[in-house]
Formats: C-alpha cells, sequence, structure tokens
C-alpha cells in the first residue's frame, strides 16, 4: 500500500506540474511538432520519392520514441540536479521507503503522465503525413513495456551519475543525442546493436507499426533479447544507482547545505 | 529514562578535492539527546557541526562510530532509523516552490508512504497550528519567507516522527516571525512530545528554546551541559567592578597573573575592570590585589552575560567547565 500511495503521490505531483506550467508543456510539444514537420519536409523535398512512405513511417515512430527515451531518461538527471541545487533531495534522501523507491515511481510516474501526450504525438504525426501505422495494442504493450524497463534502467544510471557528479549537466545535452542514436539505428545495421538498451524494443515497435507484424509473428529469439534487456539493464541501472547512493553517503553528497 | 538518540565516538574525515589532504572533520563526538527534550547543537562555521546533523540524519556515513535513534543503529538499519526523525535542514529550500502549501505537504507525506486520506486530519491540524490554513492553495514561491519557514517545519512535523532535526529555524526571519516559529517549536516539544535538536548561530533562539546544548568546535564536544548552568555558571563569576583613581603596574601585573582575561579601562576619575572568576573565592584574591594599593572600590556589578558571550568563550577556550551530563 505504501508503494502505490508513494506513486499516487509522485503521479500527482508529476500532473499537477504539466498543468500548471501548461505553456511550458505546450512549447515542448510545439518544439517536437517542429522539428517533426522539418524532418517530414526533408523527405519529402529531398528524400527519394519511391522510398518516402517508409521513410516517413520510419521516423514518426523513431521520433516518438526518441522523445519517450528523452522524457524517461534524460528528465530524471534534470530533475534530480535541480532537487540538488533547491535542497529538495535531501528531504527525499531521508525518506523510510529510500530514495531508490521515489526515483522508481518517479521515472513510472512519468511513463504514465506523459503516455497520453506520446500517444497525441503519435496521432498528430500521422495525421500531418498521411501515413497510418499498425496500431495493434495487443503486439504492441508488452513491447512497450519492456522496452520502458530498459529506458528505466538507463534513467537509474543517469540519476545515480546527477547524484555524485556535479558537472553533470553537459553529459545531459549530450545524452539526448545518444538517445536518438539509439532509437533511429536499425538493429540491420550491426546485429549485435540490438544488446543496447531501446534498440531492440524500437526495432520490434517497427516490424509491428509499419510491417504489421502480429504478437505470435515476432520471433522467440526477438523477444527473449527484448526480456533479456529489459531485465539487464533495469538491473544494471538499480545496482549502478544504489551504488551511487552510497558514494553519496560517505562524500556527503545527498545534503548540500 | 532511555535516551532517543545515543551518539558514540562519531568520526568522520573528508578528502579535499584535487588535494590528497584529509580533513577530519569530526573526531570522535558522543552524546545523547533525551526523549522530548529540546536540544541546542552549537558549534562555529567549520567545527563539524553540519557532519554531524548529517550523519544524525542518515545522509552521511561515518568512518567509525554509531549513532542510536531510538536504540536502531542508522547505519545498520538506515531505512528504519528514518522512520523516528525528520529534519529541515535548508529551511525554506527543502521544499517545492511550484506546489502549494497543501500540496507540498501532501506530497512528501506521500513520499513517506502515506495516502492523502491518511493524513488529511492532520495536514488540517498543521495548517491550523501553523496559521497556514488561509494559505494552503498559495504557491510557496508567492508565500513571505516566515510562511515558507512554517511550511517546511510543519511539512517534518507531518513526518510524525520522534525527533525533528532543524538547522537555523529562524535564518532571515523578522522578529515578529521568529518569535512566532520559538512558540511553535516549544508547543511541538510540549503538545506532541516530540524531540526537537536546532542548529542555530542565533544565540537568543538557544537561550529561549533549548534546554541543553552541546557545543561542538574542532571536531568536538567542548560543552555539553544545560543552558540554565551554563548561564549561572558564568554570570555568578563575572564581575564588573568601578574604581576611584588608576590601578598601579605592580597591581596589574599581579591581575595579569591571577585573572589572565580581565578588562582594564583606565580612568584618572573613575577606572572600570571586568574581571571573569573560575571560583567564586577567588574574588578573596582580586580584593587582596586592590587592597595592595589601598584602592577605593566605588562599586561591584555582577556582569550580565549573554549566552552568545558563553558561547564565545567557550569556543575561543577562554572558559572551560567540567562538561555535566544532564539527565
Amino acid at each position: 500500500m505504501k508503494w502505490l500511495n508513494l506513486l499516487k503521490g509522485n503521479i500527482r505531483k508529476e500532473y499537477i506540474e504539466l498543468k500548471r506550467y501548461l505553456p511550458n508543456t505546450i512549447a515542448m510539444l510545439l518544439t517536437f511538432y517542429i522539428i517533426f514537420l522539418g524532418m517530414f519536409a526533408g523527405i519529402q523535398i529531398v528524400g527519394d520519392p519511391n522510398t518516402a512512405d517508409a521513410n516517413i513511417q520510419y521516423v514518426i515512430v523513431n521520433y516518438v520514441f526518441w522523445f519517450l527515451a528523452i522524457i524517461v531518461v534524460q528528465d530524471i538527471g534534470w530533475q534530480l540536479q535541480i532537487e540538488a541545487t533547491q535542497g529538495t533531495l535531501e528531504q527525499l534522501s531521508m525518506s523510510p521507503m529510500g530514495i531508490w523507491k521515489i526515483m522508481l515511481m518517479r521515472l513510472i510516474s512519468t511513463v504514465l503522465v506523459n503516455f497520453l501526450i506520446i500517444i497525441a504525438l503519435l496521432y498528430l504525426s500521422m495525421l500531418t503525413t498521411g501515413q497510418w501505422l499498425n496500431v495493434d495494442v495487443v503486439a504492441l504493450a508488452p513491447i512497450f513495456i519492456l522496452t520502458i524497463m530498459s529506458m528505466i534502467g538507463l534513467g537509474f544510471i543517469i540519476a545515480g551519475m546527477s547524484i555524485v557528479l556535479k558537472q553533470v549537466q553537459a553529459f545531459l545535452q549530450i545524452l539526448q543525442f545518444i538517445l536518438a542514436g539509439l532509437t533511429f539505428v536499425p538493429v540491420s545495421v550491426a546485429p549485435v546493436l540490438a544488446f543496447l538498451p531501446i534498440v531492440k524494443g524500437v526495432d520490434l515497435v517497427r516490424s509491428v507499426m509499419i510491417d504489421g507484424t502480429s504478437l505470435l509473428g515476432i520471433g522467440f529469439g526477438d523477444f527473449m533479447i527484448l526480456v533479456f534487456n529489459a531485465i539487464f539493464y533495469f538491473v544494471i541501472g538499480f545496482i549502478f544507482f544504489l551504488y551511487c547512493e552510497r558514494v553519496a553517503m560517505k562524500k556527503g553528497l545527498l545534503a548540500h547545505y | 529514562m532511555e535516551p532517543i538518540i545515543k551518539i558514540q565516538n562519531l568520526k568522520k574525515s573528508y578528502k579535499k578535492r584535487k588535494a590528497k589532504e584529509v580533513i577530519q572533520a569530526v573526531k570522535g563526538i558522543s552524546f545523547s539527546v533525551n526523549r522530548g527534550e529540546i536540544l541546542g547543537l552549537l558549534g562555529p562555521n567549520g567545527a563539524g557541526k553540519s557532519t554531524t546533523i548529517k550523519m544524525i540524519c542518515g545522509l552521511v556515513k561515518p568512518d567509525a562510530g554509531t549513532i542510536l535513534i531510538d536504540g536502531i543503529n542508522n547505519q545498520d538499519k538506515r531505512l528504519k532509523a528514518l522512520n523516528h526523525i525528520s529534519a529541515v535542514l535548508e529551511g525554506n529550500r527543502n521544499i517545492y516552490w511550484r506546489l502549494t502549501v497543501r500540496e507540498n505537504l501532501e506530497y512528501f507525506a506521500g513520499n513517506r508512504g502515506a495516502s492523502r486520506k491518511e493524513v488529511a486530519e492532520e495536514v488540517a491540524s498543521l495548517l491550523e497550528k501553523f496559521r497556514l490554513k488561509e494559505k494552503e492553495n498559495e504557491l510557496v514561491n508567492r508565500l513571505s519567507r516566515g510562511m515558507q519557514q512554517k511550511l517546511a517545519i510543519a511539512v517534518a512535523m507531518l513526518a510524525n516522527t520522534d525527533v525533528i532535526l532543524l538547522d537555523e529555524p529562524t535564518l532571515g526571519l523578522d522578529v515578529e516571525t521568529s518569535y512566532e516559529v520559538r512558540e511553535l517549536l516549544r508547543s511541538v516539544a510540549s503538545e506532541y512530545n516530540r524531540t526537537i535538536i536546532i542548529s542555530s548561530h542565533d544565540m537568543d533562539v538557544i537561550q529561549d528554546i533549548c534546554e541543553r546544548t552541546v557545543i561542538i568546535n574542532n571536531g568536538q564536544v567542548v560543552t555539553d551541559d544545560k543552558v540554565e548552568n551554563l548561564l549561572r555558571l558564568f554570570e555568578v563569576r563575572a564581575y564588573k567592578i568601578a574604581l576611584g583613581g588608576l590601578l598601579t603596574e605592580r597591581q596589574l601585573l599581579l591581575l595579569e597573573q591571577k585573572f589572565p582575561h580581565y578588562t582594564y579601562i583606565p580612568d584618572t576619575f573613575q577606572s572600570s575592570l571586568e574581571v571573569d572568576l573560575e571560583k567564586s573565592e577567588e574574588i578573596y584574591d582580586l580584593f587582596d590585589i586592590l587592597k595592595l594599593e589601598s584602592t577605593v572600590v566605588e562599586s561591584i556589578d555582577r556582569k550580565s552575560i549573554n549566552f552568545e558571550q558563553i558561547f564565545i568563550k567557550i569556543v575561543k577556550g577562554e572558559a572551560e567547565h567540567e562538561m555535566a551530563q544532564s539527565s
């Protein structure tokens, strides 16, 4: 029950801030949309007309996933940097629930609250381009959940780094390009990329949404890689975060006062 | 009575950044805090006070020593120990300025695993008690500093812990709000039977609301005594004497030997001499010195001393007294 209250509290905070600072939220969505229009126009103007439809579909999936990855992975880093500067990090660190649980619930809250925005962006992109993708919820749900797990693992790594390293801002700026690499680069370039976080998930989502593959159509091996990645990156991220918390406690970084 | 906090031989050192120098911030601190007590934890900047506070709050891991909070070792069972302690370490910076008063209370309660429903009654009572009811839906960044400070304390109160640790609870507050916060803290300790540890540079606050003080200097406890004991101890031995004329070289030499920290303001008509006596009987030695040259004593006043002066004397090592562990 305590877990649920913790989750509810964090969902509420996320929702309140999105709603209260609506102009910020709208500006963020507009930026997303304008960049997307730029990509769309690029494909239309300079792209090969024979592959234009495929490219646009490809961009829609990759871009929406990139947006999600930035929100989940990068945002937690910024949040912690702000909390450390503001002085609220030490309050979170003093919760008997444990800071990792608060971070986990924050990451989940971010996904849940932003999910509706992601769906809206997806449909807006499809409407703009006239390219209607296959939204097979049964096939997409497990892929989505498992991919989010690896994203949360990455989020934990970034959160841990943000607690320990004061000068992490520069890395957080670069991170969005790393995330772009993970969401835009196809597995076909090099099969080993499938073992990187997010990559396999986006690949399978493309397979469902663009090629129309059903859940049963997804290969067992592909699905196992996705499961392995989800567990591996989640556990690694979690262990890394706990390690960073211990380092921060040893160095006195949890309280900046 | 079993103390709620028991600290034994606490040590902590830090490595200086970009240098191989190791700074020993805390060098074996031991003290305890009784249940329901208001304790002042004092020390000059760099004394090791902040590090000690962070270690009590479980934010910094000590190199050695133990901290028992209600019998729970806060290193072995950190999260369990955190059920018994809450803190306001950065005053109004410990709350979210982009949330309202009520949202802050509810969010922090949620972070401790409590639902809004579970804390509804307590939130309402705290809003009343801290006179924040009218501002409950106001964004924190629109509140005065005093109100923000009160909210931060209310958040710590809502955690329902046995111990509340407050760092500089009246810093930056106007006189009226400072008194209001002091009153609140007193009532919190008595009505809710909470143990409060206050760290402050405002000695008026310490003198006004703390029953006992632990003074830390250079990483060690230099004094652990009741405030009233310290005031009595220092007040009774500080004297201001008006003299009818000047003291001779011989008298000054003897004063220097016997009372090295005396203050003498010479004046042909009426000189002033201030002396701190270590023992009450030393007053006779002082009179012997004055009597040597038949110096006229026009008046003797027991010098009033405030807690700030006591603190400075202790920290500067000008005065020592046996540490009496209050029970």
